[in-house]
């Protein structure tokens, strides 16, 4: 399935990347490992049930969207007193072997089609170092793209007793008429004790198409908590996911998506429990609008060895438009019965009561919509702790109203 | 009830077989599936060349379709081979078409639903009973009053006879077509018995119907079609039970149930299942509701080794409603994948599901769940609860519902929750006197009041029993 972007890239491309980041031999050979592996790979799973793929991610016509030695981006990084944050060459230089120790250690280099294309091309992206016991400020990442692909590779390693938010925003900057494709690995790396809150903000041009998949590992009493905000893009598949692999870890998965015209948001949380009394929270709230349509999967999977587990998971859909489309699917997968889990999902429109209560009050009816919209939004927006990403992701679902 | 299955597990041995072989000359098809068996078994039944056709399409169908086990967390159905089972036995010629006194039946066959309670339910309780014993129903009765208003209650091979037009146009074709999936394929060539209800236009039956399935072979297959259509304005329920005694091979259930509820009708289908554990049940149900009809499903699924049955309901007419109810029960070994699909198609449609789920000593439950709504059904609305409660940790509970809403004007709403048994609750009603295993029971029997409400008593008071042997670990 994949030999018609294969034929588009070459070894070559992949040393010449390589070089150009001044990589180590092993960093080189997972790329062509993972280039070699494309042949056998499938595409990442999306939900199938019988008669119906989901999202058809075979729909991509990548050989005219990848060009691996073009990725031409702005890269800011604000980092923060303590903590490195770094480019690839520099942390190639500075930390060889805390890269090698965990590169590739949550995410799959050859997880699927899509993330080994990442790992054979990425040539973007940052390295964030917390050392141990330092209590960091907000780290700010903000990306963006002006060539027609981009891949970036975030790899986050909190040590003991550390902390560290940090703020991702993507976005296209030269915007062309052609599709465009951004890919993006996350990895988040908590040892014990440390605090890792990551939040990204995609606000891609909507004529590109979006991979990202962002796993966390959380050790012992580490926290790994995301915000996924998706505003942009054409298309967008993202996987946020969290291993709770040590005792009393905590994960807690914020979305939140706003889709107009024919935008598609296939979003994933995934939780595994799979040590005692791990906690983990999952909310995600999305409103439709035209023709956007989204796919929404949420799986708490709870192993045999999570005692004391507790788990929830909301997912709450606002449909605008008569077009749009909106599919649901909240799993809860329990294999250790000292559980409590709950995951509930809604689909609705905006509460014809409300309107009436706020336009009898003298609102137009365009303005309570909008307000009632901006409204449905804030179960998650409370639980966004940085201010910064809360106050960008309100703007922007402010502005999409408004449009 | 322990004594009885352990009577039944006595009574059902070769040798009675063997008798009936030698006596009655019953007829048993040769084990596997081939276009000859199934043209000996229609010719048996002496159908008519149509049904001949259509139980040949499906022969063919059901050898190009995949096995449906692709699904994440599928049962496993790598051991049932179809080439091993006897896909037909029909137990005695004399039966044939069913007789309509409990005496008329062979000792074995009366003995057997006796202990299985039917006739004095039929006493007590229903309108009318049917009884299938292996693939034919031996046993079919309706009440006078209920005959006269032009209630049909037979078996399926007298309705193929009798009632060819409507059943040429209901049968497989619009509901459970054979292309639905490869057990309904299988279904639709090798299917035998079940009933066929027809309630005519502005008639409440208001006593419920049963039909009643036992399977006593080894290694057999059975097939049983029941077909329902309640006409406008008619309201019917309908009660199926089924049982198998315990043998070391496999068998293989794989029934087919239709249900067209007209403008305004109400049916109500429930169901206790509780098939011995080495049997694979894998059935297809559907019902399609018309304008303002009713359909209410009501499952009890306790027995089997493995089930995948996932009743549904396709709501076509403006104002349709469905509800389903179910309860699922898995003890050791057991995997019973069960749900309940919907198709919101028309405006102003609503359903709600009610799951509830037990596991226990490593079994296996799963909610699998498909609520659909079209583009143009607005104003529709769905609720879907789902309930796990697990004893242990050997055991597992899945929820995997899905939800494809294709319009706005909708109200949907999805809940799970899981939860083992509380240690408080047990610790109040153990401190009230009771010991560990009755205040168990005792919270199992809350947790599923919401089923045995919607059953007739008898059949809750089953229901209740069937659980309290599979707590006790005491049934086979």
């Amino acid at each position: 399935m994949s030999t018609q972007v294969h034929a588009n890239l070459t070894e070559a491309q992949v040393e010449q990347i390589s070089d150009d980041l001044g990589e180590p031999e092993w960093l080189l050979e997972t790329r062509k490992d993972a280039l070699a592996a494309l042949e056998e790979l499938e595409m990442p799973d999306v939900i199938r049930t019988p008669g119906r793929t989901w999202t058809n991610l075979d729909a991509l016509e990548y050989e005219s969207l990848v060009d691996p030695l073009d990725y031409a981006q702005d890269k800011d990084r604000v980092d923060a007193e303590g903590v490195e944050v770094l480019s690839w060459s520099e942390a190639l230089d500075e930390h060889e072997d805390l890269v090698e120790e965990h590169f590739g250690s949550t995410v799959d280099p050859q997880r699927d089609y899509l993330t080994a294309l990442s790992t054979a091309l990425f040539s973007a992206g940052t390295v964030v170092y917390v050392p141990e016991g330092v209590d960091a400020e907000d780290v700010k990442i903000r990306t963006t793209m002006n060539s027609q692909s981009l891949f970036n590779y975030t790899l986050v390693l909190a040590e003991e007793s550390s902390s560290v938010t940090i703020l991702e925003r993507q976005q296209t900057g030269e915007t062309t008429d052609a599709d465009q494709y951004y890919s993006g690995i996350v990895e988040v790396v908590a040892e014990e004790n440390a605090y890792v809150q990551y939040g990204a903000l995609q606000n891609l041009s909507e004529e590109t198409y979006n991979f990202q998949v962002k796993r966390g590992h959380a050790d012992t009493y580490a926290t790994v908590n995301w915000i996924d905000g998706n505003i942009g893009s054409r298309l967008t598949k993202s996987n946020v996911e969290t291993r709770l692999l040590g005792d009393s870890s905590e994960s807690q998965i914020l979305g939140a998506f706003f889709g107009h015209e024919d935008q598609h948001f296939d979003i994933a949380s995934r939780v595994w429990h799979e040590a005692e009394h791990t906690i983990a929270d999952l909310v995600t709230r999305g409103v439709l609008d035209d023709d956007a349509r989204s796919v929404y999967e949420g799986v708490q999977d709870v192993g045999r060895e999570a005692w004391d587990t507790s788990s929830y998971q909301r997912e709450n859909t606002l449909m605008l438009s008569d077009d749009s489309e909106a599919d649901a699917s909240p799993k809860l997968i329990i294999n250790n019965h000292d559980t409590e889990a709950s995951h509930s999902a809604t689909v609705g429109q905006v509460d014809e009561e409300d309107m009436f209560y706020m336009t009898s009050r003298g609102v137009d009816p365009e303005s309570a919509k909008n307000m009632l919209v901006e409204g449905f939004y804030v179960p998650v927006l409370e639980e966004v702790q940085v201010d910064e990403l809360r106050e960008d992701l309100d703007q922007l679902i402010y502005e999409r109203l408004r449009e | 009830m322990s004594s009885d299955q352990d009577h039944l597990k006595e009574t059902d041995t070769e040798k009675r077989f063997e008798f009936k072989k030698e006596e009655k000359s019953a007829f048993e098809a040769e084990k596997g599936l081939t276009e000859e068996t199934i043209r000996v078994i229609s010719e048996d039944k002496d159908e008519p060349e149509w049904m001949l056709e259509r139980r040949l399409r499906a022969l063919e169908q059901y050898k190009e379709m995949p096995m449906p086990d692709g699904w994440p967390g599928a049962p496993d159905l790598s051991e049932v081979d179809v080439d091993e089972i006897v896909p037909y036995i029909r137990p005695d010629i004399e039966t044939r078409g069913g007789v309509d006194d409990w005496n008329d039946l062979p000792e074995e066959i009366q003995d057997t639903f006796d202990k299985l309670g039917i006739p004095e339910a039929e006493k007590n309780a229903l309108s009318g009973v049917g009884a299938q014993y292996e693939s034919e129903i031996v046993y079919q009765n309706m009440q006078e009053r209920w005959e006269e208003k032009g209630v049909i209650f037979c078996d399926m091979d007298k309705a193929v006879q009798e009632h060819e037009d409507i059943l040429k146009e209901y049968f497989m074709t619009k509901a459970v077509p054979p292309s639905d999936n490869k057990f309904a394929a299988l279904h639709g060539a090798i299917w035998s018995g079940g009933s066929f209800v027809y309630v005519p236009e502005d008639t409440t039956v208001d006593m419920p119907v049963q039909a009643y399935f036992r399977m006593n072979s080894d290694g057999m297959g059975q097939f049983e079609h029941t077909l329902i259509i309640a006409e406008e304005n008619s309201e019917v329920h309908y009660i199926e039970g089924c049982s198998a005694p315990k043998y070391s091979e496999f068998n293989l259930h794989s029934g087919g149930v239709e249900v067209f509820v007209k403008e305004n009708a109400h049916v109500q289908y429930s169901t206790v299942q509780n098939w011995s554990k080495n049997t694979y049940n894998l059935n297809t149900k559907r019902a399609i509701c018309e304008a303002d009809g009713t359909m209410e499903w009501v499952s009890g699924s306790m027995g089997s080794k493995a089930t995948m049955l996932y009743p549904s309901t396709v709501l076509k007419g403006p104002g349709a409603t469905d509800n389903h109810i179910t309860i699922a029960f898995a003890g050791e070994g057991q995997d019973i994948d069960t749900g309940a699909k919907v198709y919101h198609n028309a405006p102003e449609t609503k359903s709600t599901i009610e799951s509830k789920s037990i596991s226990k000593d490593g079994g296996r439950t799963n909610y699998r769940g498909l609520v659909h709504i079209a583009d143009g059904a607005e104003d529709s609305s769905t609720s879907v609860e789902c309930d796990a409660l697990m004893f242990d940790n050997e055991s597992t509970s899945d929820t995997m519902p899905y939800m494809e809403i294709q319009e706005s004007k909708v109200d949907v709403a999805h809940e799970a929750t899981v939860g083992k048994i509380g240690d408080e609750d047990v610790f109040y009603l153990q401190s009230r006197g009771l010991d560990d295993d009755d205040a168990k029971q005792m919270i199992v029997a809350g947790f599923i009041e919401p089923i045995t409400e919607e059953l007739p008593i008898e059949y809750a008071v089953e229901l209740n029993r069937l659980i309290e042997l599979e707590m006790e670990g005491s049934l086979g």
